[in-house]
Parts: structure tokens; sequence; C-alpha cells
């Protein structure tokens, strides 16, 4: 039996299926939320993931929250559960990377690992695997290797506690004999064969951000005369392309590590098998130039005017209001967004070439599904 | 008895006695027969509760109550200025009174009357006929308040004196008689102290302003407004430290003193006023600026009564310069905030200055309940704003906030937001907003200046959107309002406080002040703490109101505040539970920590000086 966290996540929903799908017998931690059940978080969830009723059969679902001691289960719930646990996988994570949320952030990342350890440990589960992120090398630059590290420095609080999170599993699964498996995806996106996601960030959010403000200024025109896009230089033009003057920053040879969730899903399945414990990056070889999403957006949205530039010729200059917003979304995400490090693969990468697994790099026609899915679900609030 | 429609009734039961509607604070008007006649009962106060005490039979239709209800024409002028800050809309409980009345009289019956007794022969001869009544449908309105924890009490008379000789002859006459008596500045009550069996004298007649401009001073009768008296110094380049708008300048003097954010530069208590008018308890006037007065500027730690009723007060006025405007500094963490609000006092920055939770921002800037709820959330949630340090200042000394805090929410990207509001709320901008969000908070992204356009062309701030919020019907009036300036000016809302109420359009709100040391963060948040945690436990609604430095930034008064339903039995029962754990808890607070003063124990010694509270 594997027990599961974050069942509601992006990431976790996906590895549930797949183990269901392999015909594991798998119990899932889930909160209630916004008046819904866990059960009816999960149900929902796997009938949008397409999930049949025969894996159903192996799911269980167990109202509770890492951050809580005891996971917030009842005592016999607990008791029932804790002894049929072989393996541990745990997805529950909070993404934040907001300081002012450090109490929330820690909670969950550090405090919620503590509790899902203690059932490891009390119930002698053999294995365990923590699904965290290739950007606990913090500020590291260059290489980063596939072995726990101690970065002097993170960009935010998310990497900290991500980082602090593998102390802590290493520690304690070392002293507990536990098998521990550490994930470190790069940015996961939507599915590169049928564009569905549950999230919207990271890739999408430039994206979603430039279609508001391509929809904001086609409202001005068309229904209040145009002085605001006038001011900002927008203009539909006579073939009904938008134009809007925005430059934003890139740097030669930098780009964003994104890799699919099918992708993730497959080269988690492949390391579970396959490996013997470790740590193991799961990342792109072939980073995405923002000059390209800027490309895509044009083409599928039909939008003139966006310019990639290069950071020198910006030097100094002073920015729009649009380019502010992109300006202050690179500010925080830059570290991603414009990104040079090469994250070692000499673990992963054999286990996943060995079973022919290769990461596709972001065509324009990967790019065209997940947007295009993106815009139908409006962004998630219709993904149900 | 009244065949009551529920929602009627449930409006008629909401009225929280705030008074708005018995001063002309939007400019649109004020209850006729209100203003001829001066009793509450004339007033949509009044009548929504005769309303209510129609429907459960403690009253009949006597001739005053057919009186009132005749003098309504249903002008509609309470509609608007009810709803903007409580949200009800008091139109339909006037009608629902007047055809009670009407169809009573249609059904043949007849009004009751009530002969006039001795006693009230020679109140009648001291006010005028017109000014003292035993009439229920008059008592009634004087009877009760929103105050859960007092309970209803009938005065025998109401008097409104006219001067202050009649306020003397009225108490020689209430110790001859032996009836005790009660003084309401505007006739309203909220906090349940100000009821009697005996007489109830309404000040409300009693409306002198006299400006000195040579002397820095305005004289003003009992029943003058803070609203009133701000607009007359405004009117005269002026300014003048005032409560909240419908309470009466000297009620709140002699009261707890005067404060609001103003009192960071203005004091607070006996640095408010020149001289005073009482009439004392043997009936004899006499004034504070007189060696042989008593001693009001002591203070006494404990409840203990008021040196009379104030007849007059002389307040001070205040400079004013041309360049004088309002800002916020947003905050997610209080101490930040605190630390800001401190550091302003001991530097002499600014005029008016107060740190505001967000359920305090969301109220004054939304003109409805739905969407204060919506931006209470979104505020933290989205714009990573909990709490704000307001401040006036004039153009040295915004400049020096902006240098001390960085990012500033300046008066014309506060017009915007607050004429914007609806759609700031809009779920693709705050997902927009959001985003923004790295390691700082978003709401700094929103405070670049750079950003302006693009806010404004998402927000599409006007009148209009903002009067979107309220019901189709009120939206012209909405739309008309807000396209006045001063309704989105900081420095003018400040002055008159005309938002303030809309704290509690909720529920009832019930406040609690506590002077604090102001360098002193591990009490203050002591203070909050217990405050949530007392609510918590009794199952109550509340919040951290407001935090305002004094003195240069070496005390501060605190208000947290608790929301109940005042209708509610139940929720009057956890407020009495509250209540026995919080008086105790203050009290060894106080004992303990030099600083600490509850509010409570400078109720009546308001005209004391500020010091010997503040340092005891």
């Amino acid at each position: 039996m594997i027990l599961l966290t974050g069942g509601t996540g992006f990431l976790g929903v996906h590895i549930a299926a797949y183990l269901l799908e392999q015909g594991e017998k798998v119990i899932l931690l889930a909160r209630s939320k916004q008046g819904f059940s866990a059960a009816d978080r999960v149900g929902r969830l796997l009938d949008w993931l397409g999930v049949g009723p025969e894996a159903r059969k192996s799911v269980r679902v167990a109202e509770g929250r890492v951050d809580q001691i005891g996971l917030g289960l009842e005592t016999a719930a607990l008791s029932s559960i804790g002894p049929a646990i072989d393996e541990i996988v745990h997805c529950a994570s909070s993404t934040s990377f907001a300081e002012r949320k450090r109490a929330e952030v820690e909670a969950v990342n550090l405090r919620g690992l503590e509790h899902v350890l203690d059932l490891a440990e009390r119930n002698g589960c053999r294995c365990f695997h923590l699904i965290s992120t290739a950007y606990v090398a913090g500020l590291n630059p260059g290489y980063c290797p596939e072995e726990i590290v101690h970065p002097a420095a993170f960009t935010n609080v998310y990497e900290e506690t991500k980082c602090r999170a593998e102390w802590l599993a290493a520690e304690r699964c070392a002293r507990a004999q536990i098998r521990l498996s550490i994930y470190r995806p790069s940015i996961v996106y939507g599915h590169s064969e049928t564009g569905r996601s549950l999230l919207f960030n990271a890739l999408y959010y430039p994206v979603r951000t430039t279609l508001f403000l391509k929809n904001l200024y086609e409202t001005d025109i068309r229904e209040r005369g145009g002085r605001r896009a006038a001011e900002m230089g927008v203009r539909v033009e006579a073939d009904g392309w938008t134009f809007m003057p925005i430059r934003i920053r890139v740097q030669e040879g930098a780009g964003i590590n994104i890799v699919p969730v099918d992708f993730f899903v497959r080269a988690f399945g492949a390391i579970r098998e396959g490996a013997d414990g470790g740590v193991f990056h799961i990342v792109n070889s072939r980073l995405t130039k923002i000059e390209d999403t800027i490309e895509y957006t044009k083409a599928l949205f039909r939008i003139r005017g966006i310019t990639a530039c290069p950071e020198q010729e910006m030097e100094g200059k002073p920015r729009n209001a649009l380019e502010a917003v992109f300006e202050t979304y690179l500010e925080a995400y830059g570290h991603y967004m414009r990104d040079r490090r090469i994250f070692g693969t000499e673990r992963s990468g054999p286990i996943l070439a060995g079973k022919g697994l290769r990461c596709p790099g972001l065509t324009y026609s990967i790019f065209k599904r997940c947007l295009d899915y993106a815009v139908d679900c409006d962004w998630g609030r219709k993904l149900f | 008895m009244v065949k009551a429609d529920d929602a009627v009734l449930k409006t008629a039961a909401q009225c929280r006695h705030y008074a708005m509607c018995k001063i002309e604070y939007l400019g649109t008007g004020l209850c006729p027969p209100g203003k001829r006649y001066h009793y509450v009962s004339y007033y949509p106060q009044g009548r929504m509760d005769l309303y209510a005490a129609l429907s459960e039979n403690l009253i009949p239709v006597t001739e005053g109550l057919v009186h009132i209800a005749e003098t309504c024409t249903l002008c509609g002028v309470c509609d608007l200025q009810c709803h903007f800050v409580t949200g009800l809309r008091p139109l339909k409980v006037m009608e629902a009174l007047n055809n009670y009345v009407a169809d009573y009289l249609k059904d043949g019956g007849k009004p009751v009357s009530i002969a006039p007794d001795e006693s009230l022969r020679r109140l009648q001869n001291i006010v005028g006929p017109e000014w003292a009544s035993n009439d229920p449908a008059v008592l009634v309105t004087y009877a009760n308040d929103p105050f859960p924890l007092a309970d209803r009490r009938m005065p025998r008379y109401v008097v409104l004196p006219g001067t202050r000789e009649e306020v003397a002859s009225v108490v020689r006459l209430a110790n001859e008689l032996g009836l005790p008596y009660a003084v309401r500045g505007n006739g309203g009550s909220v906090f349940g102290f100000v009821f009697s069996e005996g007489i109830v004298l309404d000040m409300q007649r009693m409306r002198t302003i006299a400006i000195d401009k040579d002397n820095w001073s305005a004289a003003v009768g009992p029943g003058v407004t803070s609203f009133e008296l701000q607009e007359e110094a405004f009117r005269q380049g002026f300014r003048v430290n005032t409560a909240e708008p419908a309470a009466t300048v000297c009620g709140n003097i002699v009261c707890t003193g005067t404060f609001s954010t103003w009192s960071y530069a203005y004091g607070t208590a006996a640095d408010g006023f020149i001289d005073m008018e009482f009439v004392n308890s043997r009936g004899e006037i006499f004034r504070l600026n007189d060696k042989q007065a008593p001693n009001v500027f002591a203070f006494e730690n404990a409840v203990i009564p008021a040196p009379g009723i104030c007849t007059e007060a002389t307040v001070k006025l205040q400079p004013t310069t041309a360049d004088e405007d309002g800002v916020l500094v947003p905050f997610w963490d209080f101490d930040e905030a605190v630390a800001l609000a401190r550091e302003l006092g001991r530097r002499r920055i600014g005029l008016a200055v107060a740190v505001l939770g967000v359920h305090y921002i969301a109220n004054f800037m939304s003109p409805s309940k739905l969407l204060a709820d919506r931006l209470k959330d979104v505020l933290p949630e989205t714009l990573g704003i909990r709490y704000v340090v307001f401040a006036i200042g004039d153009r040295f000394a915004r400049k020096s906030i902006h240098e001390l805090a960085g990012a500033v929410i300046d008066s014309s990207l506060w017009r915007t937001l607050t004429l914007g509001l609806p759609r700031l709320l809009d779920q693709d901008w705050q997902d927009l907003v959001k985003g923004f969000e790295g390691g700082r908070p978003p709401y700094e992204t929103l405070c670049r200046p750079e950003m302006r356009p693009l806010i404004e062309a998402a927000l599409c701030p006007s009148p209009e959107t903002l009067a979107g919020a309220v019901e189709e019907d009120l939206r012209e009036l909405y739309a008309g309002l807000y396209s006045q300036p001063r309704f989105t000016d900081m420095t003018w809302l400040n002055m008159f406080r005309i938002v303030s109420s809309r704290m509690s359009r909720r529920k009832h709100m019930f406040a609690f002040l506590v002077y604090v040391p102001l360098d002193r963060n591990d009490v203050i948040n002591h203070i909050n703490t217990e405050f949530g945690r007392i609510a918590e436990a009794q199952g109550l609604d509340h919040d951290f109101g407001f935090l305002t430095p004094m003195d240069l930034g070496k005390r501060a008064i605190l208000e947290y505040d608790y929301y109940i339903d005042h209708t509610d039995p139940a929720e009057r029962a956890k407020i009495g539970r509250a209540m026995v754990e919080i008086g105790p808890w203050l009290d060894g607070l106080a004992e303990r920590t030099k600083g600490v003063t509850f509010l409570k124990y400078v109720f009546s010694q308001g005209c004391s000086r500020k010091e010997n509270f503040l340092y005891r």
C-alpha cells in the first residue's frame, strides 16, 4: 500500500493516477476545501484525468492535512492506515514564494514533512519518495549535482524550505533505514499531448498577462473610445491583429527549464522502479528561450509589437506601463526565466534513457495545445 | 400591535442609533420633521424604534405618534443617508409606520391622549410646552440602544432645554422632585449609559457655534455635532479635533475626551478645549476657568460621575495648509506598521496618523457590505495588505513618509482604487496581481508610479464604476456623491469621519479602547492576541481596529472591536461572558504595565489632562 500526500495537487494527482494504472493500492491524503470533501475533490480530479472505475477500486481517500500532528487523522484511522503502508510518496507542498507567507510555507514544507516521516518511522515504512525541486540549488550558478546540496543563499522561501526538507528527510530516513528517493523536477507544465493542466503559473503567467492586456485595451478601443489604448500605443490593425509595444528583457543563451507533466510522471515511475534511492533531477536538457515563447504567443494570439530585447539595449531606458508589468514579473521569476544552470543527470539520465524517456522541447504545437487548453478552461476556472 | 412585515421589522431592529440621519453629512438634505421638532422620535432613528416598539406592543397609538407619523412626507432623504453607512433602507420602515397609523385611524381607532401631570407642567413652564413630553411615542425612543448589556429603561419625561438657564432650572426641579436624570447630547445613545427612569435631557436645541478667529477658538453649544462644528471651522479655514460626526462636541469631551487620528498632533482630553461651562448637580453654573471650579483636570482610575451637564465648550481651532493630503503605507506585518507609526511620532512627521486593520480599510472604501467583505479577503490574500499606516500631512511630511516607507498609496492612487473598486475585485485582475508576487508583496508593484496607467486602464475608476456596486435604484445617487472630490479626499474624509460608521455595517460594533505604551510591541501584541482569544472562545466576530500614536509616539490609543448582532440574545450572552473575562484581565494588565489605561476609566473624565492617564 502506498500513501500519497498532496493528493489533490498538480503533481500528486498525476502520480496517483499513474500508480493506480500500475495496479498499486493507494491511500490519498487530501484536505477538504471550499465545501468539497477530500473524497469529492479527489473524485473530481480522477474523473478529469479519466481514471477508470477498475483502477479506482484501489484508491482510498483519507481526509487529513500534513501540517497537523498525526496528519490530522483520527486515531482509529491512523492506526488502521499506518501498518498497511509500505511506501510513501510525499507530494504535499506549499509552492508560495512569498516571504510574508513563510510561517505557512514552513508549516507545510518542513513540519508537514516531519509529520509524514513520523508516520513512516512508526510503521516501518520501507521507501520514502520525496517530491522536491531542481531549485533547491538556490543561488548557486553553474553545475547543480544530483546530491544533497548546501547552497549559501536562496531566491525565496520556497527554495529554502524545499532544500531544508531534503536535509531533514535524508537525516531521518538514514537513521530509520528507510530508502529515500528525492525527485527534483524543474518547472512542470501541462500534458504535452493533451495540453491538460491544473496549474497555470510559471510558463503560463506571462502569456496570460499578455492576453489580459490585449483584452483590456481591445475593450477600451471597442467600448470606450480607445483613449487609454492610444496612451499606451496599443492599436488594432486593419487585419485584426493587435499591436502592443512591449520590450521584454532577455539574456543571450539563457532560458527556462520546463518539463511537461506527462514526462515528469513517466520519469517518476521509471526512477521509482529502477533506482535504489538517491537524488534525481527530472529536467529538460534543452532550455526554452523567452524569445521562442514570445514568438509563439504572438502567433497564437495574433499580436504584434512584442519584442525580445537584449538587456544591454534596455539599460537605463524608461519602461512603459506594459513593460513594467513584465519587468515586475521578471524581478520575481527572472531567476527561473533566464536560467543558465546545468542540472546534472548522471543518476536519472541512464534510468530514463533505459526506458526510452526523453523530455520534449517546447515546440509551437505543444505550446498551442497547452495554451488552447488553458484558455478553454479559463485558466483553471472551468476545469470540471 | 403591528402585523409586522418581517423584512421591515428586521430593518427597524437593526438601527444602530449612530444618528447619522440627524446630520446633513451627504449634502442631500436632512429629515424635515426631525429638523423642526428635534425629538429623536421625529428622526428616522426614532421612527425605526417606534415601529419596533409597536411590533412588541410596547406603546399604544398616541396623539404624539399620530403627529410623528403625519409629519413624515416620505421624502426619502433618510434612505441614502442610512444606506451610505449602514446599508439599511429605512424608507420602507417610514412607510410601514405611516401606513400602520393611517390604517389605525381609518379603522376608527382613537389615539390615546396622555394627560400632563404636575411635574410635566412644571418642566414645560421652564422649557416651553413644546419641549417637554411624557408621550410614550417620544419616551420609547429614549429608552434603549443597541448596547447589548443594557435593558430598556423608559423615562418619565423627555426635555429639550434651549438655554443653560433652562438646564439649571430643570436640574433644580429634578432635585426637588427627587427625579433622576440623564443627559444626551444629540438625543442618541450607543453604549448603554444614558438612560433614566426620570428625565432624559436632550440637548439638541442648543446648537450655537461662535467662532473667535483671533482667539483660535469656537464656543459650541451642547447640541452641536462634530460634523457641524467641523463644517463651520472648515468653511473658515480651520480644523477642529472632533469625534464621530453625529456625536456632540461637548458630550464627547465630557465622556472620554476627543480622540481621533488627529490626536496624534492635537492631543486629547484637556488638550482640545480652552474652557467649558457646566451646570452642576445642584443646578449651579460654573466654568472650568473659574478659580473656584472643581479640579476636573485630575484623573482617577475609577468610574466616577461627570462634573455636571456641559452647556458650552470653547474648543481649539487648528491651522491648516493648502497642501495637506493623505497617504497610506501598506504592510503585511503588524510590528512593522507600528514601528513606522512610532517613528513618525518621534520625528513629528504629519498631522494625523493611525495603523488601521483591513476591516477598516475595506469598509472605508466600500459602498456596500458585499464589496467590503470581498475586499477584506482580497487585501491580504491578493495584495499582501493586512495593515496600513494612514497619515495626513503637508507635502514635506508626505515626502518624508515616502522616504521612510518606500511603497505608499498616495491620494491619487487611493482615488483610483476607490472609484475602481468593483474592478479591483475582478478575478482576472486579481490573478494578474497575484502573479506579481515573488519575495516581495504585490502591493509594492501596485504602488509603482509606472504602473499607474495600467491600473487606470484596468479599473476604469469613475463614480459610475463604484456606484455599480450598490442597488440599481441608488446608483445615480451614489454616482452623484462620488463625483464630488471630497468623497475620495482622504483629508476631508478623515476630518469629517463620515465613513467611520461603516465599520458597523456588518454588525453592531462593540469597541474596546485602551491607551498603550507605543514602545512596547509585546504589550500591544498581547492585548490584540488576548482580545482575539476571548472573542474566539465565545464565537464572536472580532478584528483589530486602529492604533493612533500620541504624545510624540510615546503612547497610543488602541481599538479592538467585537461585532455582534445586537438583536440576537445568544450574541448578547456571548458578549456578557466575554466582558466577565476582559474586565479583570485589563485591570490586572493596567496595574502591572505603565502606560496601559482602559478607556472605561476615562469615561466622564474626558476633561482631565491626558498626562494624568497616559503616565500613571
